[in-house]
Formats: C-alpha cells, sequence, structure tokens
C-alpha cells in the first residue's frame, strides 16, 4: 500500500491554496514526486487529500532511503507531512510534547525521549524556541 | 523543579528536572496548587500500559496559577486560577468542533504509534504514556499546558482546590459514565468499582435521578463511602460472596440492571480465585493485556436491551470476552476517555450550587516529595485509601 489519506475540516479552496504556499508545503511530500488530488469530504467535513506514492515509493524518497541506508519509510514521512499540515491548517501550531519537540516524526517513533521538559540547549537542538 | 518520574514496573521518585517552557503560542504554564493520583496512573504503576519510559513524569488531575502565556491564547492571563482538562483538545477540528474532546485529532503528536495500536489516534494526555503523545504530567511543581486557550476552567470563586480539582478527570468521567445511561427517572443501575470514578458515578447516577444505585467492590470502607457519602442504596461486597450476577438479579427482582458502569478497567479483581489465577497469568505472559472480570459481569447483569457503560480504562486486548451475551441480549455499550471539556462548566455549576461536594473522596493529603509512599499505600489499598492529593 502507497497511498494515505486525511481530512482537513476546511473547504477545499483553502486548503489547495495553503498546500502551495511557502508557510504551509508540505516539503517531503512535494519532493517525493508524488500524486496528490483533493476532494471535497462528504457531509461538510472539509477536505479530504489523498497521496499516491506510486509503485515505487516515491522517487526521491527510495533514493535517498537507497543511498543511506536508514531513514523513514517513505509512506510514514508523507503520513507525517499530512499530519502537520492539518495541524496547522486547522489548529495554527504544532502539536509537540516532552517526548516528541519537533512534533508527529517517524523517526522518533523508536527513538522517544522522557516525557519530561528539554533544557535550553536540547530545545534549540529540536528547532524548537 | 520537583517531579514525579516513573522509572519503571512499580517504582516512581520524585526528582529535579528542567523547567517546562512554552514551545508554542497556545500553551500556557501553570504553578501546580494541588495534584492527585488517580486509579488509572496505577495501571501505569504497575506496568500495564505500553510505551512508557524511564524519566517519564506522571499525573493528569491537576490544577494551579497560570504564570505564563503565549501569544494566542487571550482568555487567560497571569495569576488566573485553574483546573486542567486531563485530555489535551485543539477545540478546532471535526471531533472537538462535535464535542468529542478526547477523540482530538490534533493534540497527539505520537499519532503514528497510536494508530498502530488502535487503528486510528486518540487525543494528547497529561503524563499517560507515548501513546498519548508523551507529555509531561502534572504531579510536578509546573506544567506546560498546550490549547491552554481551549482546555482550563477558570476558578473564580474562593472554593478550595479539594473541591474543585476533581474536575480535572473523576468526577466528569463518573458523571458522563452514569450520563451514558439515560437515566430518566426510576432506574436501577450498578456501578462496578467504588474507587473515585466509581463514587462519581454512583453519585452522579443519584444526581441524575436513578432509583436503585448498587455499588459493587471488594473492601468494606470503600462501600461504606459509596452508601454514606456517594448515596449508593445497596452494596455488593464481592469478597464475601464472589456471584455477583446473582446477586445483582435478586436485588432486582430478577430483572436485572437497567445499565451498569463498569468503573474497574483492566486490573479487574474477581472473588473467583482460579479464574482471576488464569487471567493474571496472561496478563503477566503478555497474552492478554486487559483483566476482564468486571466488564464480564457487568455484561452478564445487565438485563436485555440495557446499557453497558465503561470509563474503566482498558488498554489493549481480552480473551473470553462474552459476545453472545452482548448481541442475544440486544446490549448497547458506550464507552471513551471522557470528554472532560464538555463537562466542566455544567459540573462546576454544581459544586458552586452546593449540590455536590468532590473533596468527600479524598482520604490522604501529602507533600509532593511523599508521591512514592502514597502510590504503594494507593496501590494496596492501605490505610483506607480512597484518594490521594499530592501538595507541590
Amino acid at each position: 500500500m502507497n497511498r494515505t489519506a486525511i481530512t482537513v475540516n476546511r473547504p477545499r479552496d483553502e486548503v489547495q491554496r495553503l498546500w502551495l504556499t511557502p508557510e504551509r508545503r508540505p516539503e517531503y511530500i512535494a519532493e517525493s514526486g508524488a500524486t496528490v488530488t483533493f476532494s471535497d469530504a462528504p457531509g461538510d467535513r472539509g477536505t479530504e487529500i489523498h497521496v499516491d506514492l506510486g509503485d515505487e515509493g516515491g522517487r526521491l524518497a527510495g533514493t535517498a532511503k537507497m543511498l543511506t541506508g536508514r531513514g523513514a519509510p517513505p509512506l510514514a514521512k508523507v503520513k507525517d507531512d499530512l499530519r502537520r499540515f492539518k495541524q496547522l491548517v486547522e489548529t495554527g501550531v504544532i502539536s509537540r510534547s516532552d517526548a516528541v519537540p519537533e512534533g508527529e516524526l517517524a523517526e522518533r517513533k523508536l527513538k522517544q525521549r522522557p516525557a519530561q521538559p528539554l533544557e535550553q540547549d536540547e530545545l534549540e537542538k529540536a528547532g524548537v524556541s | 523543579m520537583r517531579a514525579t518520574v516513573w522509572s519503571g514496573r512499580n517504582t516512581v521518585q520524585v526528582e529535579n528536572v528542567p523547567d517546562p517552557k512554552i514551545l508554542e503560542e497556545r500553551d500556557a504554564i501553570v504553578r501546580i496548587s494541588s495534584t492527585a493520583i488517580c486509579g488509572s496512573d496505577l495501571h501505569l504503576y504497575d506496568g500495564y500500559v505500553p510505551t512508557m519510559k524511564r524519566g517519564d513524569i506522571l499525573g493528569h488531575e491537576f490544577m494551579g496559577e497560570v504564570v505564563e502565556v503565549g501569544r494566542r491564547v487571550d482568555n487567560l492571563k497571569v495569576g488566573d486560577r485553574v483546573v486542567v482538562p486531563f485530555p489535551i483538545a485543539c477545540g478546532d477540528c471535526w471531533m472537538c468542533k462535535h464535542e468529542l474532546w478526547s477523540l482530538c485529532e490534533n493534540s497527539n503528536p505520537n499519532a503514528g504509534l497510536a494508530e498502530k495500536m488502535f487503528g486510528h489516534p486518540t487525543c494528547g494526555i497529561f503524563g499517560y504514556s507515548h501513546l498519548t503523545g508523551g507529555y509531561a504530567g502534572g504531579q510536578a511543581e509546573y506544567a506546560r499546558v498546550p490549547f491552554a486557550d481551549v482546555g482550563p476552567i477558570k476558578i473564580e470563586d474562593d472554593l478550595d482546590d479539594e473541591k474543585v480539582l476533581f474536575l480535572s478527570d473523576i468526577f466528569p468521567t463518573g458523571y458522563m459514565g452514569a450520563e451514558f445511561c439515560d437515566i430518566s427517572g426510576g432506574e436501577s443501575i450498578a456501578v462496578f468499582g467504588a474507587g473515585p470514578v466509581g463514587q462519581f458515578a454512583i453519585a452522579s447516577a443519584v444526581l441524575l435521578g436513578a432509583e436503585q444505585v448498587i455499588a459493587i467492590d471488594q473492601y468494606g470502607y470503600r462501600l461504606e463511602m459509596a452508601r454514606n457519602r456517594a448515596g449508593a442504596t445497596d452494596v455488593i461486597d464481592f469478597s464475601q460472596d464472589a456471584d455477583i450476577v446473582e446477586q445483582l438479579k435478586v436485588l432486582t427482582g430478577g430483572r436485572g440492571p437497567d445499565a451498569v458502569i463498569d468503573a474497574v478497567g483492566l486490573e479487574a479483581a474477581h472473588g473467583h480465585g482460579a479464574l482471576h489465577a488464569a487471567d493474571r497469568m496472561k496478563q503477566a505472559s503478555r497474552s492478554e493485556t486487559d483483566r476482564g472480570h468486571a466488564l464480564r459481569d457487568a455484561i452478564l447483569a445487565c438485563r436485555p436491551g440495557g446499557i453497558v457503560s465503561i470509563i474503566g480504562v482498558y488498554g489493549g486486548l481480552m480473551d473470553k470476552f462474552p459476545t453472545g451475551a452482548l448481541m442475544n441480549k440486544g446490549l448497547t455499550i458506550r464507552t471513551g476517555q471522557c470528554h472532560v471539556h464538555r463537562y466542566l462548566k455544567p459540573l462546576y455549576e454544581h459544586v458552586r450550587e452546593g449540590r455536590i461536594d468532590p473533596s468527600f473522596v479524598v482520604t490522604h493529603r501529602l507533600g509532593l516529595d511523599m508521591a512514592p509512599d502514597a502510590y504503594e499505600t494507593f496501590k494496596h489499598k492501605q490505610d483506607e485509601c480512597v484518594k490521594v492529593v499530592l501538595k507541590p
């Protein structure tokens, strides 16, 4: 399965417009060469975003993974991007916890920090503050 | 700051950790004045909830004073006294817009983990494993509260902490359990478990107009509290007679209760030694995570066409779930982590009007540094412990 989808609680024109703005544009998906389609969700629930990585699992993702031999599977990275986009569009912020200061991140799944506040230098390292 | 951290099965320690900081514009920092140990914390303490990590700060029932707010928090200011609901909810997603706060789609930054366990992620929760986000909890001197513009309720009366602290979890949780029962007057309701949540489920069922409320537990002192303080009309002590289902039938003229509330969850105890041992062994060998005597009995006892309300916490899988009884008796199951935000204002109003004083469950008041002893006392039901409040 190389497809995934998420529903964002906003009208389609707004979602499509934000998807293309530099501040909101999901970088990984954009660079992966995936096919992205938008449709109205039923029952006034906003907009469905469908991402299809194709048979290769996305050209850039596949190559990067092959070259470095590490990194999370492409679909997991796509899901990260979609969740962050949804969070930013719906709430205006990224959900960050002490264990996952960067926000949803596939690489963090197996390398969680303990759930206790970070020191200033750790926060800077995680790109927060 | 000082904080209660999980350091392995059956071990918590109070340690020095960094102070929390504002990470996003919708955060606030709260200096905690009172915090409590929840029965569901014991599931973490006992090691039944996966994805705990050494160093995790525990605690999801807390209140205190706002000491810092992010730029987009316009409803709170420094100095406000607040109670913080245990589910973290954004207020913007479809779930939040439909008052399903504990199913918030945006507040769990470990959504990928949760999705693997449950099919879909659920909300972030303070101090409650990495499956619910890996947020530091409130058994500490300070806590960072995300989406502070949505969750915390301001307390503007001079009511004691203990009268309002339980708005954070156990009072709304018990209330939701009773509300699930569709009480319109005259019903018989059975409440499995007379711990703190059970006490509030009983009190709420009485408040909503149930005629008969039956408390079930194995500790006499808890049943006494259920009868004398929460308002139970009948009690069943299953340490005396393990056949709960038959006793419930007798108490309800053979009909069975109209609705049953499971306020026990995944560490149920049982009067039948052999059955208990079998479940306990499966849990230890990790072939079953949830020990389900209470829920099984609840389903068997419920009258045909009745409601099974599950507010006790479960985490994984259970064996011998009585699907036959469930289906053939046409029962309705209602369950979930409490949508606390929905109940904050109405229940605060009940407290202000004096219709209920939630502090009746408190049996132990200790300093935060006593948390390790408090967990032991609570776990082993020593010293007639029902509810522990910690003062940082």
